[in-house]
């Protein structure tokens, strides 16, 4: 199965980006530039929101356990992306809600579970070009200390360069 | 399995630093972190002198001596090398914290318990490691080493020391470390929430 992901370049959806970047060696995903993000699974099904592209694609591939590995974790995973969307992108102030995200990390190095998931690719994509964390980031140790760990591993690194820049 | 049958049992007792256990303790982790790092022919080890230190026998080479060194040497022979550190720099701190387990965390004092996890609590704050971002035979080694302060921890003591908590609870879940030790519990929320570190 071969999956097409057609982005915005000038707002890339750094999450769904994120998600094909770590499911490409189980599912042929192939990514292009158009003038917005879409999925394309069939000429029926299209995909346009950044977090249910990736739900689909950690669907996908359900061995790389980037759902979860059990109800509860599956469970998580969707209160986490459900608080990137709502109150961290397009928020203008972000200082209340980077604390209630600095409590959950403080005995946590992953959002969910022991392993990566989709809660971290969201709410890194989320915080990675937002002005406030800039700016507010080193008042929020937990969070700093878990955005950096993820910056540092190579799926984020490499996507964070390719498409980050672009969207300024 | 191999080579830890031929140590003998060990009896899980409250007061782990006046139990004789203790000196296999450093032969179990050894065989442990020869499972983690995959090695297929168990080593044969011996003891030396009253702390009963480990003993590599060397088939060919001259035998290698103490816990550390032997440590090192089977993360080389399993062709590993970044398990010590990935540059100049990490490779200094992964020896330090090495030289910490034996020189600080072995036989460590009552009182030297809670200072040892104080210090580690404050370095682990905007650590994932202890050489920062990638995992090193010096997080296998502290965790087997702070394992049986860790198991004596209340609660309240666990969330105080917040840090050292996280690191361990992420260590024990590092697929294919935690051998011969039990888990240990490790709440994932706060519940003393007013309490400022």
């Amino acid at each position: 199965m071969a999956l097409n992901l057609t982005i915005n370049a000038n707002n890339p959806p750094l999450g769904a980006l994120l998600a094909a970047e770590h499911v490409k060696s189980s599912v042929q995903v192939s990514v292009e530039e158009g003038k917005d993000n879409r999925l394309h699974i069939s000429d029926s099904i299209q995909f346009s929101d950044a977090n249910s592209i990736s739900r689909y694609l950690a669907r996908v591939a359900p061995a790389l356990g980037l759902y979860g590995s059990n109800l509860m974790e599956q469970t998580e995973v969707d209160h986490w992306l459900e608080f990137s969307a709502r109150r961290l992108c397009d928020q203008p102030s972000l200082t209340a809600v980077l604390g209630e995200l600095d409590k959950a990390l403080s005995l946590r190095t992953f959002l969910v579970g022991h392993a990566i998931t989709l809660a971290d690719l969201s709410v890194w994509a989320a915080l990675k070009d937002h002005s406030d964390w800039l700016s507010q980031g080193k008042s929020f140790p937990h969070v700093s200390r878990w955005f950096s760990f993820l910056t540092s591993q190579v799926p984020f690194s490499s996507v964070g360069n390719k498409y980050a820049s672009k969207k300024a | 399995m191999g080579g830890a049958s031929t140590f003998q049992p060990i009896t899980l007792v409250s007061d782990w630093r006046s139990s004789p256990s203790v000196t296999n303790m450093a032969l179990r982790e050894l065989a442990s972190l020869e499972k983690y790092l995959g090695l297929r022919k168990p080593n044969k080890y011996s003891t030396q002198g009253d702390k009963k230190t480990p003993v590599l026998q060397n088939n060919a080479a001259p035998p290698l001596l103490g816990l550390v060194t032997i440590a090192c040497h089977l993360v080389k022979e399993a062709k590993r090398p970044e398990l010590l550190g990935d540059s100049a720099e990490s490779r200094a701190v992964v020896q330090q914290w090495l030289e910490y387990r034996v020189t600080k965390v072995d036989n460590c004092s009552k009182e030297d318990i809670k200072i040892i996890l104080k210090d580690l609590n404050l370095y682990l704050h905007d650590r994932v490691f202890l050489a920062g971002n990638r995992f090193t035979v010096a997080d296998v080694l502290m965790y087997y080493g702070l394992h049986p302060l860790i198991v004596d921890l209340t609660v309240q003591e666990k969330e105080q020391f917040t840090n050292v908590s996280r690191w361990f609870d992420h260590i024990q879940h590092h697929p294919g470390v935690r051998h011969h030790l039990p888990p240990v519990a490790v709440l994932r929320n706060r519940i003393y929430t007013s309490r400022h570190h």
